[in-house]
């Protein structure tokens, strides 16, 4: 509960392969697509992590109600943007778990418990549980994501979470592994090395 | 589902009639209250005044102010910048079948700056119940709920005070989406209990603050159902001489609501005159300088009516009435219910899923103090029999 202040959903549904969950946050805490996160399962004994590919903005009557109206509200407005919680709903896909002090790049043993809170990971957690590469194999083999786009995102972040002079090799290591994924698919393949380029900042 | 709709579908049925009777019934009577109404200011208020001394304690009712009671008042302009304040609360009541015995209150509070253009602030807190003092009263009688709903109000009122004072005597506009006599059923019923007293005593105190702030209070109430200023009309519409305990208890508009007669009197904005709220719930108020004064408001919104209690420090001052009465129809433009206390609300609101946390995370810090955490049977059966299983083949 220490981390409830990071808090970016409560988990609302789930299952092995992954997790949704609820939450009301301001927009600019609201997380992005590809962001790393966890949530605890096992009585706490195991973190799972996830990966967010899916957030929805669910339907909210006084912000239609806002929009709806003819006169400008600029204070209101402001309120609706950056202060007051919107409600959201992400999906996370499961790639791995945190369990004894190690990453394992697999389908946890349980899904995360009911209103579980789900936190982003910190830079040194993604940096640790990135080491490996593993997790591609899942995002690739997934029906229900959009796996290429996904993979894309999941490494500019995981490249983002490591010091400039690391970043390139990082993205290197990562195209060979994708290589190895879609050795049987060239044109998708060139489409995600374009995609995770390394430009240096 | 556990409720059987077919059974309850003939009563449902007999409701809408017995409803839509009424409301014909209404129809009805509105015209001849309205008609009165308008005749208002053809009487001679020295006749009212007469008539009130005559019935002394045994009137109830409101009493008029220096505003005639038939007068309207158009809506005055906004100031340019109008620091607008709301506050509201909710609660969890004590559970004996909880892990442990406590209540919350929960306060959330919004400070939007009109004509700022700036972000509101926006913040809420919740405050814990679980010491004795908290849950026993003197007699060590598990506390009434009306004794939470008073704290619930005072944490209100004082988080207003609180955000009023940091406003630099620019105008302001505190509001609470209740009125401000309300919670004086409780004084009323625990008159002799200290816990009502020291209420009273804290939350006439947290008006205190709020006046030396130098912002206007108010308390909105939507969708009235008070029949006061009616009441007052019959009484002004008796002849001299018929004026007794008995013929203003036959009041033939008792049906209506002063909403009902408002609705077909006031024009789009527009204010009623000022009443003082009824003596006997007044009084203490008014020991104090507090007394409260009501009006009704057209809205502008769908034809919404509402009444607005103020003190009298707000009322017999022009200029923090008029922040009042403007600002209210600034809030309600858009949502037809004063933007600051949707979100205040918004802010306080224990649902569900809160509770749920609030209760695991109880668990757990008993559980830290190598104590079991445990419910009742009943509530572990509500547990079993409440959550809805889908079962598949």
């Amino acid at each position: 509960m220490e981390e409830a202040g990071n808090r970016i959903g409560r988990v609302t549904r789930c299952n092995i392969r992954g997790f949704s969950g609820g939450t009301r946050l301001a927009q600019a805490d609201v997380p992005t697509f590809g962001t790393f996160c966890k949530a605890p399962a096992q009585q706490g004994k195991v973190d799972v992590i996830g990966i967010v590919y899916g957030i929805s903005i669910e339907d909210d009557e006084l912000a239609r109600q806002l929009a709806a109206s003819d006169s400008a509200l600029p204070e209101a407005y402001a309120d609706n943007q950056f202060v007051r919680p919107v409600p959201i709903e992400i999906q996370a896909l499961s790639v791995g778990y945190h369990e004894d002090g190690r990453y394992l790049q697999m389908l946890p043993p349980q899904p995360p418990l009911t209103l579980a809170d789900i936190v982003p990971l910190s830079p040194g957690e993604v940096r640790a549980f990135t080491e490996r590469l593993d997790f591609l194999r899942i995002i690739h083999g997934s029906m229900e994501v959009p796996s290429d786009d996904l993979i894309s995102a999941t490494l500019r972040q995981a490249a983002n979470a490591r010091p400039a002079l690391e970043q390139r090799n990082f993205l290197v290591a990562a195209g060979r592994e994708c290589a190895r994924l879609m050795a049987a698919d060239l044109t998708r393949l060139e489409s995600l090395l374009r995609a995770i380029q390394f430009t240096p900042s | 589902m556990s409720l059987d709709l077919p059974q309850v579908l003939p009563q449902v049925g007999e409701l809408s009639q017995h409803t839509q009777r009424r409301l014909a019934h209404k129809a009805e009577l509105l015209p001849s209250a309205v008609g009165e109404f308008h005749r208002w200011p053809e009487r001679e208020p020295l006749e009212l005044a007469e008539k009130l001394k005559r019935l002394g304690a045994a009137w109830h009712g409101p009493l008029p102010t220096e505003e005639a009671p038939g007068q309207v008042f158009p809506p005055p302009p906004l100031p340019p910048r109008l620091h607008l304040l709301g506050a509201d609360g909710s609660q969890i009541y004590p559970d004996r079948h909880a892990y442990a015995l406590f209540y919350l209150i929960n306060i959330g509070s919004l400070h939007l700056t009109h004509g700022s253009g700036e972000t509101p602030r926006a913040s809420s807190f919740p405050i814990l119940g679980f010491r004795d003092e908290d849950l026993y009263d003197e007699n060590e009688h598990p506390v009434d709920i009306s004794v939470i709903h008073g704290r619930r109000d005072l944490g209100e009122l004082q988080e207003l005070a609180r955000l009023a004072e940091t406003n630099d005597g620019e105008p302001t506009l505190a509001l609470v989406d209740n009125g401000l006599l309300l919670w004086l059923a409780l004084q009323e019923r625990d008159r002799s209990r200290r816990e009502g007293a020291r209420l009273l005593a804290d939350y006439l105190r947290a008006m205190d603050h709020v006046r030396q702030s130098g912002a206007a209070l108010a308390g909105y109430i939507d969708q009235p159902g008070s029949a006061d200023v009616l009441a007052l009309l019959h009484l002004a519409s008796l002849p001299m001489d018929s004026v007794s305990e008995a013929t203003i208890r036959s009041n033939p508009f008792r049906l209506l609501s002063d909403a009902d007669l408002f609705g077909g009197c006031l024009p789009p904005g527009h204010r009623s005159a000022r009443f003082i709220a009824s003596p006997a719930l007044n009084l203490e108020y008014a020991r104090k300088g507090h007394q409260i004064q009501f009006f009704y408001v057209h809205t502008g919104f769908q034809d919404r009516i509402a009444r607005v209690e103020i003190p009298a420090w707000v009322g017999d001052h022009p200029e923090a009435l008029g922040w009042v009465h403007a600002g209210l129809l600034e809030e309600c433009r858009v949502t037809g219910f004063p933007y600051v206390l949707v979100r205040a609300h918004e802010l306080a609101v224990v649902d569900q899923g809160d509770r749920k946390a609030l209760d695991d995370l109880l668990a757990a810090s008993l559980a830290r103090e190598g104590l079991l955490p445990r419910t009742s049977q009943k509530a572990e059966t509500k547990k079993w029999t409440g959550q809805r299983r889908r079962h598949r083949l």
